[in-house]
């Protein structure tokens, strides 16, 4: 499960000032869920994400992951969390099954877990040619599963994806997608984010659109549907940000 | 911090090491065929052209001016010299030497001395920079002190004496220095310069790989993420770097000492029960050690500061020359390990080692040297995990916020950290160069040149081409009377306190004789009392302050005012350009800084500044007279008791200026306002 509540990121700026990259957002998701982060580049998708998966820590608000927050366990929250991100490197000089390995002890799982996993998503996604081989000869959609392997070597019970399927091609993010499924289907707690309309209307469950920091709205795709008078994703989209600007311009005037 | 989660980044980054092609070669292969290669081909090079030398010989000219049996047996036992030539000198001998026709000229001349003694004069002429040139020396002069001798044993013959007389007093050599000692001096010399530098290359080859390469490669927020702990992380790679240093070092070595044997052995060096000094060679070893965790440290920090692998390359180039430049003071003869110097990194260490392979060293020399680099690397460690552990520092490539980037531009402020090292290393140069070639004209027009030419005056220009209120950005607010009342007891107990440390400081380390008496001319000018004051207390007093005060502040704002105090206080102390009396000027410039940015007015900071330098002037002068003599120790020392009214009056004046002061209205609004 994941929980948040008003997060704020505030980020310095050059000359003293102060930046909200992520301003005041509030969302949840449920185990079995999965839930779509949707915005433009630099609506703050990123930040949250980093937020959620202790990388960053926030100036305001809370948030938990599988009932740990963020702040107080963070080292509870990462045991707990799988993340993966569209452009994550790999450590080019290992070889697919050091790689997890590695990942798995510093998750401390038992080496005879780590083998156990490890050898059931080789079957499942097919990687025997190349788990001796090192990372460097892989193809990107080699690189991809070993990444999938990796965020979930400690069999987490919630997944973040950032853009994960960003500059991949199509095959390759189809397996994400199907991993992003099969999770689902586990049980798990997913949260993805992209800026791609398509890939939000077909796999989430929840739709939680962010614009420059702020939450614009968030619900189900029907839900928003209903509410814009818009069945299409691009243009129910484009009617949250108009309504968004147009408050932040009256807000303007009054001040 | 869990050991067994360090142990897993350790193993994978050697794995990643020992899969590296070109830190394998260049900590491991290269090392091992470089030096046998080198010193033996160097060395067979060398023999050979001794050889060579000595059979081609050279052809000299000889010019006998004197041209009498003496003379004749000169020129005659010169020719005995092997593979020599000797021709008369013909006219054109100057042009045949400066054609390099010939190797040197032999002039013979020859005076009476008031005995009616007939002296030769025998005038070599070579050019030293030539091997064959000293080769004409050194043969030519050997042959005529054998040919002194005979004259002279021949003349004491005539005389019916004992020709023994020529060697009634004898000088025996005895060296006790014996060759493990004179081996050990020579390893002395070049060998802590080599050890140091193959250590900071070690550590440099994986350094900037293991953070900056991970951001580089994006693995590092996958790592992040993952179940451990960043200090973890920290430690991990630390570690790695460590081992590494040690590693090329400990290679390097072995393949230099196998190499320096094989020359020595060949060069005919006594080798009779010489060896490599094995054991100070490992208690070295260990004294390297925490040299390495300190280069470990700085070369972390820097990796984690870089973007990217280029980047921290670059940066560490200045750590490299600086490092280079303090080993190098191994090759200085005259220069021993003292407490003080046994301070200095990487210097401490070089000296150590010399002293450590002619087996003449203090414990607490060898103490000194690996607690105080300790000291430092606990600093620099802590700082890497800072670093790790700063979001601004982990992500600086961070444009995934292409939204406030935009804003960012919009707003310009010239008061940034940057502009001000900036203006600072201008003025610190512009001090080294100009004012002190000022003050060595003329002490008193030079200070007061500098102060007002250097120091005040561009604060003044820089504020008004800038087109900023002066008033506000210099703090230049009149204080309340509350606060000015309490600066004399804060200054004068703060003075006490300092002067006190100063005097233990000099205690435990004490100034070097020179450096007292460059101090003692700011107090022996040629003025009167007032105008002493006038040059060292209240011209310092007001254009210090404007800098250090004024302007230097509104660069660091964005560290808080702890951070701005401090900041300013460093540069503070820096900018007197005086070692001994870093540490006394800090901590006056972290009293006078916070005086003036809690205050909003920089007048309490410079009438503090003005009273702390009149009383180190006061006290000189009077210190014979009245009840001052009861305070003081000898001319220019205070008693130690004195601190302890300062250390009440202090703290207590501080507490009630903290209390009638309220915190000035934050900073950067003001200068927001302005712009």
């Amino acid at each position: 499960m994941i929980t948040v509540e008003n997060l704020v990121k505030e980020f310095p700026l050059k000359d003293g000032g102060k930046f909200n990259a992520v301003d005041g957002i509030s969302f949840d998701s449920k185990d079995g869920e999965i839930v779509c982060l949707l915005g433009v580049n630099g609506a703050g998708k990123t930040t949250t994400m980093r937020i959620l998966s202790t990388v960053f820590r926030p100036t305001r608000g809370t948030a938990s992951i599988a009932g740990w927050d963020i702040v107080k366990n963070p080292e509870k929250v990462r045991e707990n969390l799988g993340f993966l991100s569209g452009d994550t490197g790999l450590y080019n000089r290992l070889r697919p099954h050091e790689f997890i390995r590695y990942f798995g002890r510093l998750y401390s799982v038992k080496d005879s877990e780590i083998t156990r996993r490890m050898n059931e998503m080789v079957e499942l996604l097919d990687m025997h040619d190349f788990m001796d081989k090192k990372i460097e000869f892989l193809s990107t959609g080699m690189k991809q599963k070993v990444s999938i392997v990796r965020s979930i070597i400690h069999d987490p019970q919630v997944m973040i994806f950032d853009e994960p399927t960003a500059g991949l091609d199509i095959l390759t993010a189809r397996n994400i997608i199907s991993f992003i499924r099969k999770c689902k289907d586990e049980g798990k707690c997913v949260l993805f984010s992209t800026h791609i309309m398509r890939e939000a209307e077909r796999l989430a469950d929840r739709i939680v659109l962010i614009h420059r920091g702020k939450l614009l709205a968030s619900g189900t795709l029907e839900e928003l549907r209903s509410e814009a008078g818009e069945s299409d994703l691009d243009d129910i989209f484009v009617y949250y940000v108009n309504r968004f600007s147009d408050e932040t311009e009256v807000l303007a005037h009054e001040f | 911090m869990n050991s067994k989660k360090i142990f897993i980044v350790f193993g994978k980054e050697w794995l990643e090491v020992l899969r590296d092609k070109r830190t394998i070669f260049t900590t491991f292969l290269l090392p091992l065929i470089l030096y046998p290669l080198l010193i033996i081909g160097f060395n067979a090079i060398m023999s050979r052209q001794t050889g060579v030398l000595e059979e081609r010989g050279a052809s000299v000219a000889v010019q006998d001016s004197v041209l009498n049996p003496v003379s004749a047996r000169i020129v005659k036992s010169l020719q005995d010299i092997e593979h020599f030539d000797f021709l008369p000198a013909s006219e054109n001998v100057d042009y045949l030497y400066e054609n390099k026709d010939i190797h040197g000229i032999v002039t013979i001349r020859d005076s009476l001395d008031s005995d009616g003694l007939r002296l030769y004069h025998v005038s070599v002429q070579f050019d030293a920079a030539k091997d064959q040139g000293q080769l004409v020396y050194d043969k030519v002069s050997s042959k005529l002190h054998e040919l002194k001798n005979e004259f002279a044993e021949e003349h004491i013959k005539a005389l019916d004496a004992n020709p023994k007389i020529m060697s009634l007093v004898q000088v025996h050599k005895v060296d006790t220095a014996d060759s493990q000692k004179k081996l050990g001096m020579i390893l002395g010399m070049f060998l802590p310069y080599i050890m140091i530098v193959m250590l900071l290359t070690g550590a440099s080859i994986v350094a900037a790989d293991l953070v900056a390469g991970e951001k580089e490669r994006k693995t590092l927020e996958t790592l992040l993420v993952a179940g451990i702990d960043r200090r973890e992380i920290v430690i991990g790679k630390y570690l790695t770097i460590i081992s590494l240093g040690m590693l090329n070092l400990i290679v390097n070595l072995f393949s230099m000492s196998i190499s320096v044997q094989l020359m020595l052995g060949q060069s005919g060096f006594d080798m009779a029960g010489v060896s490599i000094p094995f054991k100070a060679i490992l208690l070295l070893l260990a004294t390297m050690l925490p040299l390495a965790t300190l280069f470990a440290a700085l070369l972390l920090s820097i990796s984690t500061f870089s973007r990217n692998m280029k980047e921290a390359r670059s940066y560490e180039q200045p750590i490299m020359m600086v490092s280079m430049i303090l080993a190098m003071v191994s090759f200085l003869p005259a220069i021993e390990l003292n407490s003080m110097l046994a301070l200095i990194p990487v210097v401490n260490i070089a000296l150590i080692f010399k002293a450590v392979m002619v087996n003449d060293y203090q414990v607490s020399h060898l103490l000194i040297t690996i607690f105080s680099t300790l000291a430092l690397d606990a600093f620099a460690i802590w700082g890497s995990i800072k670093l790790f552990n700063s979001e601004s520092v982990l992500f600086r490539s961070e444009d995934d916020s292409g939204g406030f980037k935009s804003i960012k531009k919009d707003r310009k402020n010239i008061f940034t950290p940057y502009n001000g090292i900036v203006y600072f290393s201008i003025a610190l140069l512009a001090l080294y160069y100009l004012g002190s070639r000022w003050q060595m004209q003329d002490m008193v027009t030079g200070l007061l040149k500098t102060q007002i030419i250097l120091i005040g005056l561009p604060v003044i220009v820089i504020v008004m081409l800038l087109k900023q209120d002066g008033d506000k950005v210099l703090r230049l607010k009149l204080p309340r009377l509350k606060e000015v009342a309490l600066i004399p007891f804060i200054a004068i107990s703060a003075s006490v306190i300092v002067t006190i440390l100063a005097q233990l400081i000099n205690e435990i380390f004490p100034f070097p004789e020179e450096y007292l008496e460059r101090m003692s001319q700011l107090f022996e000018m040629d003025l009167s009392l007032w105008g002493t004051l006038l040059v060292v207390a209240i011209a310092p007093g007001i254009c210090e302050e404007l800098l250090f005060r004024g302007l230097m502040p509104r660069f660091f704002e964005k560290f808080g005012m702890v951070g701005n105090v401090v900041i300013t206080a460093l540069l503070f102390a820096a900018f007197h350009l005086d070692p001994f009396r870093f540490v006394p000027v800090f901590l006056l410039g972290m009293l006078l800084g916070y005086l003036t940015l809690r205050s909003g007015s920089i007048f309490n900071s410079m009438l503090s500044h003005a009273i702390n330098n009149s009383l180190a002037i006061l006290l000189v002068t009077f210190a014979n007279t009245g009840f001052l003599k009861k305070l003081m120790m000898g001319e220019d020392s205070l008693q130690y008791w004195v601190v302890i009214p300062a250390l009440i009056v202090l703290p207590l004046s501080l507490y009630i200026f903290h209390k009638v002061t309220r915190p000035e209205e934050s900073s950067y609004e003001v200068i927001a306002k302005e712009l």
